[in-house]
């Protein structure tokens, strides 16, 4: 409890000017009275007592009985009081929440970040945006030499805290996998048995990995359960969806994964997304899945880093500012 | 917070029990289903039909639920079959690769 | 007057001569108007918690004498069920009635000085302290 001495006497003259005029400036010193109040934590019962003392000195023969009801009233605003400021204190903790979310969502970024591949005739765009502040979307380059890029997206059940957590553990246990390890269906299979031992029940991961052989110019990929991507064929400039089938991670343990194969040609491109963008609402319905491709047509001619940023754009104003789920976007384009 | 989900229950016979949702399966309304749904697959060899002709939205979450129901049918001999599943919701089956270990009536198609 | 005065609270009724008492004694060591309101609403706080969850107790009163201040030592004590997680009920947001400000944490805005000893099996005790301004 506050010990700052409320001034009666300002109280008292507003009162006593509002009871004379009833003019509006004396409401309005009143506001500024009660708004320096409760930056000094002065509660509503304290408020009320000013007020009856203010009245006894202006009134020194009101009846007993206003003087009552006022005291009655008294006891009866302390609740509110102690609401009020049982709000106050949550208030100031879900800011405190709120930041040491930050520092993890920092964290998460510096300790799950990945770089991009930086090859001669290969250009590559990636974004990714957590709805929330924690990314429950995951992208993955590999690049060890200079002959092939591998690539996993994933998409961990959910959002924020528990979806970056188990993201992690994949980004650790890929991290671990061995040189002879590092085809798409292998590592499927190892992350669907780490995932299956690791999470709850009901939640799983969906996943793709593919890997571009430079020097074959062969994309070799596997699917578990992930939203399908997008080929783009130069030669005939068509559009395909990325046909594979798998079951997502962490159900069974004994899982496996079929490889497809397709082959690279000039000015071809590869587009990886997750349900984030395909989740897209449009006013009441969802958007189509044409309409998707409607939009990544519009920016495709662009360099692909400026394409996946003019994508993210279109559909974060679709969305009006306000993303439903973490949105991620790749786009490889074989340039020579 | 969205409660849409509202789930009726009732047995068909000594062996089979009819779930008939409605509305939609997000986050939020989650829980609710897993609540229902998982307490009846452990009563050893019953059939459990979830009937989704009236549920307009699902996503990973309802998922889950569907995969927890699952595991739990299979630690306590009982069937899940879902049946008239819009198309939308379908499709996310199939490509998360559900459906191969789910049992899913797809003749009849539902949704609003 | 340093004794003890003790209210038995086992009807809802109770409460209020709990209440009553408690505002004489604090009339008397010179708690002005507001104060006087508040003490009455934390005993009240207190008596009721006993009365619901305790069946029986008691809430005694004790002037406080210090070197350069007066105040009122509020005691409430019951043979109830004890308070299993007692940094739990003592945190913002946590409500057994549905609504904000009430419980345990609002005595503690009330009063100046707070303590509780509870154990699961043996009782809660709990003392709250408000000096004269």
């Amino acid at each position: 409890m506050r010990n700052l001495k409320l001034d009666i006497d300002n109280y008292r003259n507003l009162l006593k000017q509002y009871i004379k005029f009833l003019d509006e400036n004396a409401l309005y010193q009143a506001e500024q009275f009660s708004k320096l109040s409760i930056q000094h934590n002065i509660s509503p019962e304290e408020i009320i007592n000013v007020h009856i003392q203010a009245l006894k000195e202006l009134y020194p023969d009101l009846p007993k009985e206003v003087d009552y009801s006022l005291n009655f009233l008294l006891e009866t605003m302390i609740s509110y009081g102690l609401a009020y400021q049982e709000m106050q204190s949550l208030r100031e903790q879900q800011l405190e929440l709120k930041s040491e979310i930050s520092v993890a969502a920092n964290m998460q970024q510096t300790l799950l970040s990945t770089e991009k591949p930086n090859i001669k005739g290969v250009d590559i765009g990636a974004i990714s945006v957590p709805a929330n502040q924690m990314n429950g979307d995951y992208y993955h380059f590999v690049s060890d030499n200079q002959q092939s890029i591998g690539v996993a997206i994933a998409d961990v059940i959910g959002k924020g805290i528990p979806a970056a957590l188990a993201m992690s553990m994949i980004k650790y246990s890929m991290d671990s996998f061995s040189e002879s390890q590092r085809n798409p269906c292998s590592i499927l299979e190892n992350l669907n048995r780490v995932v299956e031992r690791n999470v709850d029940q009901g939640m799983f991961i969906t996943m793709f990995y593919g890997l571009y052989n430079l020097n074959s110019e062969t994309f070799s990929y596997a699917s578990a359960g992930h939203e399908p991507g997008l080929f783009y064929h130069a030669s005939t400039n068509e559009f395909r969806e990325i046909k594979t089938k798998g079951l997502v991670l962490g159900v069974s343990k004994d899982t496996t994964y079929q490889q497809y194969e397709i082959e690279i040609s000039h000015g071809d491109m590869i587009i990886l997304l997750t349900d984030g963008v395909t989740e897209c609402r449009v006013g009441n319905r969802f958007i189509e899945r044409e309409e998707v491709l409607e939009v990544i047509k519009k920016y495709i001619h662009l360099p692909a880093q400026e394409a996946v940023e003019q994508v993210y754009k279109h559909f974060e104003r679709l969305q009006g500012f306000q993303l439903r789920d973490d949105f991620t976007l790749i786009i490889i384009r074989k340039n020579v | 917070m969205n409660m849409n989900l509202e789930v009726e229950v009732a047995e068909k016979n000594k062996t089979t029990v009819l779930v008939l949702l409605t509305g939609e399966v997000d986050a939020y309304t989650a829980p609710k289903l897993k609540e229902n749904l998982l307490p009846l697959t452990k009563k050893e060899g019953t059939l459990i039909e979830v009937n989704l002709e009236n549920v307009s939205y699902m996503d990973s979450t309802g998922l889950g639920v569907f995969i927890s129901a699952l595991k739990s049918t299979k630690a306590n001999n009982s069937q899940l079959k879902l049946m008239n599943l819009e198309d939308r919701i379908l499709r996310l089956f199939e490509i998360t690769g559900l459906d191969s270990i789910i049992t899913i009536d797809s003749t009849v198609r539902g949704g609003n | 007057m340093n004794f003890q005065t003790c209210v038995n609270i086992q009807k809802e009724w109770d409460i209020v001569g709990a209440r009553q008492l408690g505002r004489d004694r604090a009339k008397e060591i010179g708690f002005g108007t507001v104060d006087q309101a508040r003490i009455a609403t934390a005993i009240s706080e207190l008596a009721r918690n006993i009365y619901l969850y305790a069946g029986t107790g008691k809430i005694c009163f004790e002037m406080m004498n210090d070197i350069n201040q007066k105040g009122l030592l509020v005691i409430a004590t019951d043979n109830g069920p004890g308070i299993k997680d007692i940094s739990q009920v003592m945190e913002d947001g946590y409500t057994t009635s549905g609504g904000l400000g009430a419980g345990l944490p609002g005595v503690k805005r009330l009063m100046d000085e707070f303590d509780i000893i509870s154990d699961p099996g043996k009782g809660t005790e709990i003392r709250a302290i408000k000096w004269v301004r």
